[in-house]
């Protein structure tokens, strides 16, 4: 269970950082973040797992997409 | 962001979801200290739920709302709070942050004395440095 998460995590890390697209590569990176907060939850670690899944998934990527929509394309 | 780049599913859906959101960030601030959670946590909660409404709503209505100086002196106010509570114990006789109120039965939520209400400051803290955050990041940059 836990190896296969783990791979799908190095899968999406992969993803973020070789998509060309800016957005799509923040989307990959809540996934990951999605993820690793699942690891620490079946590592027995509610607590980081509670704020892992807030910040990583929720807030970082809400400010990631405020700055890219700030953004032009060229 | 303008009115017409926001879809109606988003704001319909975020606005319905923000005051269950603000509720599971009260509750995990409030039982911090029998179950997992706590005061960052919750904090954080609370303040992804207040840029969630500013998804919704637009940030003009929601800065209406919660305007920026009235965030910023809740977060500087907190951490006094914070100062003040862990001076007290010292004058009580303990040490830093120690405890004067009376433990009762563990499992209810007046149990822990001090650490709810260091929980509830340090949650309104961390969400206010959220919002304030997410304010400074959009404002509009004059050219």
């Amino acid at each position: 269970m836990i190896i296969s998460i783990l791979i799908v995590i190095i899968i999406t890390a992969i993803f973020a950082l070789q998509f060309k697209d800016l957005l799509n590569a923040v989307i990959a990176l809540a996934a990951f973040s999605l993820l690793l907060s699942l690891i620490f939850y079946l590592l027995h670690a509610p607590d980081v797992a509670i704020a892992e899944a807030a910040v990583g998934a929720g807030v970082t990527t809400t400010l990631f997409v405020v700055v890219i929509s700030k953004t032009k394309r060229y | 962001m303008k009115k017409e780049d926001r879809s109606e599913i988003v704001s319909i859906t975020s606005r319905k979801l923000v005051p269950y959101i603000l509720l599971f960030g009260l509750y995990l601030i409030s039982y911090g200290h029998l179950s997992p959670g706590g005061g960052f946590q919750g904090g954080v909660v609370l303040g992804s739920g207040i840029i969630l409404l500013s998804l919704s709503r637009g940030i003009f209505l929601t800065e209406k709302k919660f305007s920026s100086p009235k965030i910023t002196f809740l977060e500087a106010f907190m951490i006094t709070i914070f100062i003040l509570l862990g001076i007290i114990g010292l004058i009580a006789g303990k040490s830093f942050l120690g405890n004067i109120f009376p433990l009762k039965k563990a499992g209810e939520i007046p149990t822990a004395g001090f650490i709810f209400l260091l929980n509830l400051v340090i949650g309104l803290k961390v969400g206010a440095g959220i919002i304030l955050i997410f304010y400074s990041l959009c404002e509009r940059q004059e050219e």
